[in-house]
C-alpha cells in the first residue's frame, strides 16, 4: 500500500489538490481571485488526471497490465480500471468521461477568471456550480463500484481518487466564489 | 402662451441654463451625485480566449495520450481486439469468474506458436446451436491442444427461449434437463432433453452472457463463432466470411489439426 503511494506521480497530484486546497482557504487581500485560481487548479489537477487513468485504461487493454500503476494489494488500479465490466460507461472509458467534464469546467472558470464583470458572469458561475455538483453522483457511484463490485474488492485506485476529490474541491471553491458574491464581495476592493 | 408651451418642452434646457448661470457666478455651488457605477466587464468577449486555452490543453493532452498509450480499436470485426468480458463461467464442476483477456498472451507475434482462442455464441434454445453442438465437439477433438474454447451464453428474446444455469449446465455436459416432449421444458426451445444434444460432453468453459457482452460483440442471432489470435485480436468472424466454414478458417489460421 505505501508503495503505491509513494508512486511520483501519485505524489505530483497530490501536491497539486494540496496547493488547490491552499489557494481555496487562504485569507488574502484577492480573495476572490484565490477562489477563481483554485476553482481553475482543481479542474486542471482533474483532467490531467483523468488523462492518466485514461493511459493506464489503454495500456491495461493493448498490454495486460501497466507499470503505471500497481495491480496487487487494496490501493491498486489494475483491478478497478482493468475491469471491463465497469471500466466504461457505454463502452466509453471513465477517463475519457473525466477530460470532457473538467474541459467544461475549465472552460467555465477560465472564462470567469479572464472577465469576472462580463454580464454573462453570474450564470457562468451558476453552470460551474451545477456542472461540478452533476458529477458528483458519478463519484459516489463510481466509489461504491471500487469498493464493492470489482474484482477482488475492495480496492482504491489511487489516481481515479485525485479525479474524484478534484471534483469534491472544485464544488466547496465555487460554493465558496457564489457565496462571496452573494455577500457583495465579488470586487476585490469590496472585502 | 408660447412663454409656457416653450417652458413645457424646453424645461429642462432652461433649468441646465440657469444652473451653469448660477455656477458661473459663484453663488451657489453644485454638487452632482452619482449613483457609483458597476464595474464594467472588458471589451474583448474572453470566452473566446478561454476557448481557445482550453483547445490547446485539450490537444496537448491527447498528443500525450497518444504518444504514450495509443487506444486500440475494440470490436468483433477482423483486426479488431476482441471486446474484454469479465463474467461467471461453468467448468464442469462449478461457477467461476472469467476474464477473456485472461487467456491473452499479449507478447504473441505473428508465425510465433501460441494459443488460439475459439469464441463461440449460443442460446440453448436455439436449434441452429443444437446442431452445432456436434461441429464444436469436432473442432475440439481436432484442435484441443493448441486453441481455448469459449462458449458464451446468451438468452434471445424469443418466446420459449428463457434458460437458466441448470440448463446450461446441461447442455454442456450433455445430462438430463427437460423432455423430448415439445413443452417448453428443456434444451432446442423445450423440443429435446439436454442429454440428447449433437456431439459429445464440451470439456470447456461455458460463459453467463450478458446484453453488455452481446452489445459489445455486435451479437444479432446465435450461433456465432469467431477465431481470436493468441493476443487477442480478432482473426476471424463468422459474418464477414460467409464463403469460409469454421473448419476451413481453422486449418488456414491455426494449421493442421491434430
Amino acid at each position: 500500500m505505501i508503495e503505491a503511494l509513494a508512486d511520483p506521480v501519485l505524489i505530483i497530484f497530490m501536491l497539486g489538490l494540496v496547493a488547490s486546497s491552499y489557494l481555496m482557504i487562504v485569507n488574502s487581500d484577492k480573495k476572490t481571485t484565490s477562489l477563481m485560481m483554485s476553482s481553475l487548479s482543481f479542474a486542471l489537477v482533474g483532467i490531467i488526471s483523468s488523462a492518466y487513468t485514461y493511459i493506464i485504461h489503454n495500456k491495461m487493454v493493448v498490454q495486460g497490465s501497466t507499470s503505471f500503476c500497481s495491480s496487487e494489494g487494496i490501493v491498486q488500479c489494475g483491478s478497478v480500471i482493468g475491469d471491463p465490466q465497469w471500466n466504461n460507461l457505454f463502452g466509453v472509458p471513465w477517463g475519457i468521461f473525466g477530460i470532457l467534464s473538467f474541459s467544461v469546467l475549465i472552460f467555465l472558470s477560465l472564462c470567469l477568471y479572464l472577465d469576472r464583470h462580463a454580464k454573462w458572469s453570474e450564470d457562468y458561475l451558476n453552470y460551474s456550480l451545477w456542472a461540478g455538483m452533476a458529477g458528483l453522483p458519478f463519484v459516489a457511484i463510481l466509489i461504491i463500484i471500487e469498493l464493492t463490485q470489482v474484482e477482488g474488492a475492495p480496492h482504491i485506485c489511487p489516481f481515479c481518487t485525485i479525479a474524484h476529490v478534484s471534483l469534491i474541491g472544485y464544488v466547496i471553491s465555487v460554493y465558496l466564489l457564489r457565496t462571496r458574491r452573494n455577500m457583495g464581495k465579488w470586487s476585490e476592493n469590496e472585502g | 402662451m408660447f412663454i409656457a408651451i416653450f417652458f413645457k418642452y424646453h424645461s429642462e434646457q432652461v433649468y441646465e441654463l440657469l444652473k451653469v448661470n448660477e455656477y458661473l457666478g459663484g453663488l451657489i455651488t453644485m454638487a452632482r451625485r452619482r449613483k457609483p457605477l458597476a464595474k464594467k466587464g472588458r471589451d474583448d468577449d474572453v470566452r473566446v480566449i478561454s476557448g481557445f486555452i482550453l483547445g490547446s490543453i485539450l490537444t496537448v493532452i491527447m498528443l500525450v495520450v497518444v504518444i504514450i498509450a495509443p487506444p486500440a480499436t475494440i470490436g468483433p470485426s477482423e483486426g479488431e481486439l476482441a471486446p474484454d468480458f469479465s463474467a461467471d463461467a461453468y467448468n464442469g464442476v462449478n461457477w467461476q469468474n472469467f476474464k477473456l483477456s485472461d487467456t491473452f498472451d499479449y507478447e504473441w507475434e505473428e508465425g510465433e506458436k501460441g494459443e488460439w482462442i475459439v469464441v463461440q455464441f449460443i442460446d440453448t434454445d436455439c436449434p441452429y446451436c443444437w446442431t452445432e453442438g456436434e461441429t464444436m465437439s469436432n473442432l475440439y477433438s481436432e484442435w484441443s491442444t493448441t486453441v481455448e474454447f469459449i462458449t458464451i451464453t446468451v438468452e434471445l428474446s424469443i418466446t420459449n427461449h428463457d434458460s437458466n444455469r441448470a440448463e446450461v449446465e446441461a447442455f454442456r455436459d450433455k445430462t438430463s434437463y427437460g423432455t423430448e416432449e415439445n413443452d417448453g421444458d428443456g434444451c432446442n426451445s423445450g423440443r429435446n432433453d439436454c442429454l440428447n444434444r449433437p456431439g459429445t460432453p464440451h470439456n470447456w468453459n461455458y460463459i453467463e452472457g450478458s446484453s453488455g457482452i452481446m452489445r459489445d460483440w455486435e451479437i444479432t442471432g446465435t450461433p456465432f463463432l469467431a477465431i481470436l489470435q493468441p493476443n487477442g485480436y480478432v482473426a476471424w468472424n463468422q459474418y464477414e466470411n460467409s464463403g469460409e466454414n469454421i473448419e476451413e478458417a481453422m486449418e488456414r489460421l491455426v494449421g493442421g489439426s491434430q
